[in-house]
Order: C-alpha cells, then sequence, then structure tokens
C-alpha cells in the first residue's frame, strides 16, 4: 500500500521527500509531512524560505582562527575584545561553542577540533584542527587551555593526547570535572551540570 | 520475582502467545520441535536482551515475517512492563513505556538464569566463554559493572585499531591505553572479588551432584595480568606491536576449572564435565539469590530428563529455595523424562505447534 502511494505522487515532490529525509533528525514520514505541507504553502512563503536557506548557507563559514560558525572573519567571538585572552576552550564541533556560551560561565576564546580521534573509523590526529591550536599557543604562550571534549573513550582518549603532544607549550591544561556522567557527550548535558564541570575543572594529567 | 505475563509476537513458530504465569513451578511438555525451548529462549532474551543459544536477533523473527515483539509484566519488589520491538531496521526497548537509553538501566529488572544443552562449552569452550559467564553474574549484581565493559571493549577496539594502522602515533596509543587501563582496573577488581565466593557455591554445587566420596571442584580466576595494568602494557608494547593488537589485559582472563587439580577439559569425563556446567549454573543462581534475597527465574531446557537421580537431587535445594521465596521456575520437558520426582505442586503446559495450552 505505501508504495503504491509512493508512485502515484508527482516527481518533483518526490525529489522534495528525498532531499528532505536527508536532514539530520528528519525520518520519512516527516519528511513526507513537510513536503506536503511546503507544496501546498502559498508561493511567497517558500520563496521566503529558499532564500534564507540559501543566504544562510553563502553567508556562514567557519572562522579561519577558531574554527566556529560565523558570519565574518574573523568570527565575532575572536574580536571580542571584553573576552579574556589568556584561556582557551578546546571543543569537538561548532554546536559545543553554543551550548558553553549558554552557561555563561566561561569568558575565554574557543578552539574547535572539528572532531576526535577515532582508530575504528579512521580519524587521526592529522584529520583534526591541532596543529591551527599549535600555531595560536605559539603567538601566545601563556596560555591556559580547558580541554571540554565529550566524556566516552574517544574523548577522554584525546585529551590525553592533546596533554601530551601540547605539554610544556602553554601555562596550564585542563579538564572538565566528570559531573558530566561517563560516556556522555557535551551536547546532552543540561547547562547546570556543564557550568559546574566547567568551574570545577581539573588538571589533565 | 516472577514473570506475570508474557506476549509474543511473530517470536520463531509463536505468531501470537498471551500467556498469564504465577510463581511457582511450571512444566512446559511437548513432542520435539514445538516451541518448548523457543518459549525460554524469549524469557531469557526478555533478561538479557540476547538469546541463549548464541545468534543474533534476525534469527528469531518468525520466517516471513518483518520483526518480532516480545512483551512482559514482570513482578518483584516493583511492577514493570517491559517491550521488546525488533527487525532488521528497527529496534526499540521499552520499560514502563519510556525507551530505554541505557541498557544497565534496563538489566535487573528480569534475572533469569538458563540451563541448557550449550553448557557444556562452559567447560570445553574457549576461555571467551567463561569470561562471558563472569560478566553476565556480575552485570546481574553490580550496576556500574556493563558500562566498564563496554568502555574497556570500545578502548580495546581503538588500541588495536591503532596497532593495526602503518604507522603508530604514540601518543595517539598513549590516551587508548590509559584508557584501556581506566576500564580495566575495575573489570579484574570485580572479577577477582566474585571468584572465591562463586567458587564456594560451585563447589558445594558440585558434591552435592556428584555424590560423597566424588571429586572436588576448584573454579580459580586466572588474570591474564597479575597487578597493575598500566605496567603491563607498557612492558607489552613490543608483543602489540608485533602481533598488531593488544596481547596484555583482562580480555585474556581465564576462569580455571579443576577436578581435584587437574584442568577439567582435559582430564574430565563427559559426565564431570556436564557436572561442573550445571554446578556453575547453580552456583550463579544460588550467589543471585545471596546477592538480591530473591532468586531469578530458573529457565530449565531439558537437561533434567539427561541426569541421573544422584544429579537430579543436586538441584532439589535450589528448586525448594525458589519455591519458598515464590520464584518461578520453568522448565521443558517430554512425556518420557517427565520429572515425577520433583514433586506434585507443579502447573503443567502443554506445548504444541507454537502454542500452549494448560494440561
Ligand atoms: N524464525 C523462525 N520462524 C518460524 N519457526 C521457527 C523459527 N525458528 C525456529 N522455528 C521453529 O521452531 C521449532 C523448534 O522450536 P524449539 O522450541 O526449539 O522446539 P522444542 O519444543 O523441541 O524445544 C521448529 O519447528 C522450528 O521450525
Ligand atoms: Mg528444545
Ligand atoms: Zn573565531
Amino acid at each position: 500500500m505505501d508504495r503504491y502511494r509512493i508512485s502515484t505522487w508527482p516527481p518533483p515532490l518526490l525529489d522534495l521527500i528525498n532531499e528532505l529525509g536527508m536532514l539530520p533528525g528528519i525520518g520519512p514520514r516527516s519528511a513526507e509531512r513537510l513536503a506536503l505541507f511546503l507544496a501546498q504553502s502559498p508561493a511567497a512563503d517558500v520563496e521566503r524560505l529558499a532564500e534564507s536557506i540559501r543566504t544562510a548557507r553563502r553567508g556562514i563559514q567557519s572562522c579561519a582562527t577558531c574554527g566556529a560558525l560565523s558570519d565574518r572573519q574573523p568570527c565575532s567571538l575572536c574580536q571580542d575584545p571584553r573576552r579574556d585572552l589568556g584561556i582557551l576552550c578546546v571543543v569537538e564541533q561548532p554546536v559545543d561553542v553554543l551550548n558553553i556560551e549558554k552557561t555563561a560561565a566561561f569568558r575565554g576564546r574557543y578552539h574547535v577540533l572539528g572532531g576526535r580521534i577515532s582508530p575504528t573509523r579512521g580519524v587521526g590526529p592529522e584529520d583534526l584542527r591541532i596543529p591551527e591550536l599549535e600555531r595560536r599557543l605559539q603567538d601566545q604562550p601563556n596560555l591556559e587551555l580547558i580541554v571540554a571534549l565529550g566524556s566516552d573513550v574517544e574523548g577522554d582518549a584525546t585529551a590525553i593526547y592533546l596533554a601530551r603532544r601540547l605539554a610544556g607549550r602553554c601555562a596550564r591544561i585542563t579538564r572538565l570535572a566528570h559531573g558530566l556522567p561517563v560516556g556522555s557527550s557535551l551536547e546532552f548535558a543540561d547547562e547546570l551540570t556543564l557550568r559546574q564541570a566547567i568551574e570545577n575543572r581539573r588538571p589533565l594529567q | 520475582m516472577h514473570l506475570a505475563h508474557l506476549r509474543l509476537r511473530n517470536f520463531r513458530n509463536y505468531t501470537r502467545l498471551d500467556a498469564d504465569w504465577s510463581p511457582g513451578f511450571h512444566v512446559l511438555a511437548g513432542a520435539n520441535a514445538q516451541g518448548k525451548t523457543n518459549l525460554l529462549e524469549a524469557i531469557y532474551l526478555l533478561a538479557t536482551l540476547r538469546s541463549f543459544r548464541g545468534i543474533g536477533g534476525a534469527q528469531m523473527i518468525q520466517q516471513g515475517q518483518a520483526g518480532y515483539f516480545v512483551g512482559a509484566r514482570i513482578v518483584g519488589v516493583e511492577q514493570h512492563d517491559a517491550r521488546i520491538y525488533w527487525s532488521v531496521s528497527r529496534r526499540e526497548l521499552t520499560l514502563d513505556r519510556h525507551p530505554v537509553r541505557r541498557i544497565a538501566d534496563y538489566l535487573g529488572v528480569l534475572r533469569a538464569v538458563v540451563f541448557c544443552s550449550e553448557d557444556s562449552q562452559l567447560v570445553k569452550g574457549s576461555g571467551r566463554i567463561r569470561r562471558r559467564f563472569l560478566d553476565l553474574i556480575l552485570t546481574q549484581t553490580r550496576p556500574d559493572y556493563l558500562a566498564w565493559l563496554q568502555r574497556y571493549h570500545a578502548a580495546l577496539r581503538a588500541r588495536n585499531a591503532i596497532l593495526k594502522g602503518r604507522e603508530i602515533d604514540p601518543d595517539a596509543l598513549a590516551g587508548f591505553s590509559a584508557e584501556l587501563v581506566r576500564a580495566g582496573q575495575p573489570l579484574m577488581e570485580a572479577r577477582a572479588s566474585l571468584t572465591p565466593r562463586l567458587a564456594e557455591v560451585a563447589r558445594s554445587a558440585y558434591e552435592r551432584m556428584a555424590g560423597g566420596g566424588g571429586e572436588s571442584l576448584a573454579a580459580t580466576y586466572e588474570p591474564n595480568v597479575r597487578g597493575d595494568l598500566a605496567v603491563a602494557l607498557a612492558q607489552s608494547r613490543a608483543r602489540d606491536q608485533a602481533y598488531r593488537q593488544t596481547m596484555a589485559g583482562p580480555h585474556r582472563d581465564e576462569l580455571q576449572l579443576a577436578l581435584d587439580g587437574r584442568p577439567a577439559a582435559q582430564y574430565g569425563s563427559e559426565g564431570q564435565k556436564r557436572t561442573v556446567a550445571l554446578a556453575l549454573k547453580a552456583a550463579q543462581a544460588e550467589y543471585l539469590t545471596l546477592h538480591h534475597g530473591a532468586p531469578p527465574v530458573l529457565l530449565i531446557d531439558d537437561v533434567m530428563g539427561e541426569l541421573d537421580r544422584q544429579r537430579r537431587g543436586g538441584f532439589i535445594p535450589l528448586l525448594e529455595q525458589v519455591r519458598q521465596a515464590r520464584g518461578q521456575v520453568f522448565m521443558t520437558c517430554t512425556e518420557e523424562n517427565w520429572p515425577r520426582d520433583l514433586g506434585t505442586d507443579l502447573v503443567r503446559w502443554t506445548v504444541t505447534a507454537g502454542s500452549l495450552n494448560p494440561s
């Protein structure tokens, strides 16, 4: 019955369902619902949505310095004179920057690695933004680094890796306190837990 | 603790089953290939989320169907509603109608111990089977054990992947070694503290089953690494690199089984090996009873019928414990080996081609 229904839809609608189905968190049924909604909305509304998708994609890039998402180069966080220049928070993904900003517990700047070491998925240190981090440490030798990665095996191993590789090149390396449950990622931590993890950070190795 | 209701849909040869169970002793009788073992398999699946037949989930889906459903109401100190749906594309586990996020939060809702023909592998099989036996008991008794075990295996897979690579980054290796140590140490401690206690229960179960004057069973933990895991890993570094995998650690631990000081696998007779396996399983059940103050659900598949009176008698104290605690036993048999000597207050069922009827 499903097959019959799908095959009778006009091809442009099928295309749209397929495209929407590629988005994270959108299953086949949600994709159908969204596509049907869009196909029946006023043309002007849909044009506006299409335009804002296009604008966002064109206007957003990663900051060459910290790796966070931004509409300017360098990003507003990197340019903000009120931020503490002596402390750098190392995170996995751009979204982690937003999560830590929400806690208001951190006033320094960020460095996005773009992932973590994952030998089983073929991600090695050379695939991460570590040379960029080393360059920043070279330019500014007395930084404190807070390593704020997820507390699963790969996150913790990456933290240990950084501590070894960067030892002696910064004033202090700390990691989040384990208020974070073992094996969880920053994305799922609530604000309070994350704030406590930052405030109670402890030396790495 | 007992299983109060069981609901199966498209599970092996059960298209639909809705059955209510009281505490007590249930005998599932029937000819061969009717679905007796399948029923025990479904109950074991609810307890451990795996089959005791050592196979993947897809084989439990009824032929020609997309997925199976196994649901239950379980009555212990609290009541729980557990549901498993499994198809090739979708897997769902809910407890009291909420999706279960961490397996460790679910295990413990139903505790079960199975006695089946595959048990002889505990004696004859590789060390992995004995490690899995210890790990299951530890998972059933320590809330954080499973998390450490999963973490250890994640670290081990990652570390082995590094060792298999063309160039080994020493800092990356050090990172995953540290994780391996962090997760491995609690595993070693837990196994070391469990084994002597388990061994004592197993020794007396074996003595009961084999009769006075028989051999004595000794189960001992043989850790692959004695002492500090970090030191052992560092020492094993050259060997690891040569073999391109991690050669030291609790993934190579052994549970040694000896009869009168001689390895049971090499020197025991077939009958002795079978008794050792039974004694280990009985020890698991008794240990869980001691630990939780309530017996697990016992799933006994055929084995009773094959035993002589003496060995069967060795079971009676365990069954008596279950009876007194208002626990539950499910036992399969064919008409020929009906367990007459196990008492009269048995609830008797007949299994015929995937349906269950009181008899
Ligand atoms: N995935 C499946 N789909 C349908 N039938 C199955 C499936 N797996 C096993 N069976 C059937 O179940 C029966 C065996 O059930 P089992 O419980 O092992 O028998 P017994 O009563 O001897 O313990 C056989 O008839 C077999 O064909
Ligand atoms: Mg059978
Ligand atoms: Zn920036």
